[in-house]
């Protein structure tokens, strides 16, 4: 249930922290919070609930609510209002059992009309290793939605958006946010459970430039009749304001840490294109001289 | 560190804090300045050199892993007469906490060497848990120390995981999915292995195996002496008994999640087979071969 307007203005300008504990007060949790109620929401007529069709994976902050927002723009794809577009279901099963129970759950959370597709987008799943298994299990046929951007570009937005979501500004918080950039090894560990032509790659910048024929690429990914949205909507959910600082040097030490596997991230990926990563092919200015 | 803000809040006990959200917690110490090792604002200053102490880059460092015993075996280590005794000091252990985003450069260098006073004949030792699992640390580590012998304590994953969440279990973190994802990421040996690899020779990079330290502490103990330079027939007295391991009792998993995370970490443990010699699975219950 929704706090009303004046409780909500209040509740917007307490540090996140704060406003979390005052919300758990109230049994109001995100799903990715422990304490969230994963019961299914009821179904309405003509629904029926299954496996996701399709579920994208990642990268945070890399533009995953704007192609979601345009693949919900599809007349073949349902979505059911109130329903988060990240799930988060099988987040929580890194340690706890998952069996048929938490399937038919998880299944619950995917509700269609005869003849349409569903899914979600959780970004977080990229970097959880133990996610792919049960993904596999959950959904064996599911596509794997993957859009990856500049991985210095997309630590510092990333890094940027769990802070001002409340993350505690340690070491811990920053290392979560690197390892998000490891493309390459989180896909190597998905193409384990997924078969290639299972998995979709899109690059954040190619979207940018030109979405439309990348938005064909993903509906036709999907099973989707050719269609053409009215307008391509801007990118939503644009972290503005002030990005975290940034040491131009540290930058390059990062750039160099990605390099590796964003040389691999193209060989598994041949649409890749690694001249739209100027961090990679070596466009990041260090400050101290270094190459 | 020594405010008068900072004298009330040490006297408040344990279990004090904890009533808070450790999200909540760390967002008063980032917002009082009241930060404390692994903030990425703490930037704590050096004790002055005693009289005849010289400071410098660490001779050794003791590079995790977490929950794997480094801490035990340092105490060990230092109990020799030539290693300086009682510095596993949280504040040098954070050091490179901040550095993956600041510029890192002479000063960064200088201030770091700060932290290693010892007598002249004496050798000391840089010790980090997370040094090994923040990727960025390598790097940085052997620019302000080039010289120094790496160690490195391995342990089963499973149980060095399963340890580990009962140590924090209560943090309460805001985000359990990130917090998960490092706990098991930690125990990704192979990966953080190559990356120390290309910043160290083979030479300067002794990997131990926790539980053969603690099978054999004396012989274990007297290979990382001769890999330190110091007289190996020493023995430190008395052998204390490791403080990570079976004494804390958490929740264990059922048998089919416990097979999950078996299968999770199979493909690093086999890889260590290749990167670390003398690496022996046997030794690690949940990745022992099979009769």
């Amino acid at each position: 249930m929704r706090p009303p307007p004046l409780v909500r203005r209040v509740l917007r300008g307490l540090p996140p922290p704060a406003r979390s504990v005052l919300l758990h007060a109230r049994g109001d949790y995100a799903p990715w919070e422990v304490g969230f109620d994963f019961t299914p929401p009821a179904l309405l007529a003509g629904e029926r609930v299954g496996p996701p069709d399709f579920v994208g994976v990642g990268a945070q902050k890399g533009g995953t609510s704007w192609w979601f927002e345009l693949i919900l723009e599809h007349p073949g794809v349902y979505e059911r209002a109130g329903i988060p577009k990240e799930r988060h279901y099988l987040s929580q099963f890194c340690v706890e059992p998952f069996g048929p129970d938490q399937v038919a759950t998880y299944h619950g959370w995917f509700p269609r009309t005869e003849g349409t597709v569903t899914g979600e987008w959780t970004p977080d799943y990229l970097s959880y290793p133990w996610v792919a298994p049960l993904l596999a299990e959950a959904a064996p046929d599911a596509r794997i939605l993957l859009l990856v951007r500049d991985p210095v570009e997309r630590f510092r937005s990333g890094l940027t958006f769990r802070f001002r979501m409340g993350a505690p500004h340690t070491s811990a918080s920053v290392a979560d946010a690197v390892r998000q950039g490891f493309y390459a090894r989180h896909l190597r560990r998905l193409l384990e459970y997924f078969p290639t032509e299972q998995v979709l790659v899109l690059q954040y910048e190619q979207c940018r430039a030109d979405p439309s024929p990348e938005l064909a690429r993903t509906y036709a990914f999907l099973g989707l009749d050719p269609f053409e949205p009215e307008e391509i909507r801007r990118e939503v959910n644009v972290s503005g304001g002030e990005k975290v600082p940034f040491d131009p040097e540290a930058a390059g030490r990062l750039a160099d840490l990605y390099r590796a596997d964003a040389l691999e991230l193209a060989h598994l990926v041949p649409s890749l294109d690694l001249a739209l990563w100027p961090s990679i092919v070596g466009g990041v200015d260090r400050g101290d001289g270094g190459s | 560190m020594s405010s008068p803000a900072r004298r009330v809040l040490d006297a408040v006990p344990h279990r004090v804090h904890r009533l808070l959200p450790s999200a909540l917690r760390a967002d008063l110490r980032h917002r009082t300045g009241l930060t404390v090792p692994g903030d990425l604002a703490y930037r704590p200053v050096p004790p002055p050199p005693a009289p005849g102490e010289r400071t410098g880059p660490p001779d050794f460092a003791v590079l995790g892993a977490a929950d794997a015993g480094s801490r035990w075996w340092l105490t060990l280590v230092a109990d020799h007469p030539d290693v300086t005794p009682g510095h596993a000091s949280p504040d040098a252990a954070h050091y490179f906490a901040p550095f993956c985003t600041e510029a890192f450069g002479p000063a960064e260098v200088a201030a770091f060497h700060a932290w290693f006073p010892r007598r002249p004949g004496r050798i000391i030792g840089f010790w980090s848990p997370d040094g090994l699992a923040h990727p960025w640390v390598p790097p940085l580590l052997a620019r302000a120390a080039p010289r120094a012998q790496v160690l490195v304590l391995l342990r089963d994953p499973v149980e060095r995981l399963l340890d580990g969440l009962v140590r924090t279990a209560e943090e309460r973190p805001a985000h359990p999915g990130s917090y998960l994802s490092d706990a098991v990421d930690r125990g990704c040996y192979a990966d953080q292995l190559e990356r120390l690899a290309e910043w160290y020779p083979a030479d300067q990079i002794q990997v131990l195996q926790y539980e053969r330290c603690v099978a054999d502490p004396v012989g274990s103990l007297a290979r990382t002496y001769e890999f330190l330079g110091v007289d190996a027939g020493c023995r430190a007295r008395p052998l204390d008994p490791p403080t990570a391991g079976s004494d804390r009792t958490g929740h264990r998993p059922d048998p089919a999640t416990l097979d999950r995370l078996r299968e999770l970490y199979a493909a690093d443990v086999a890889r260590l087979e290749d990167l670390v010699p003398g690496f022996d699975p046997a030794l690690w219950p949940n990745f022992a071969p099979r009769p």
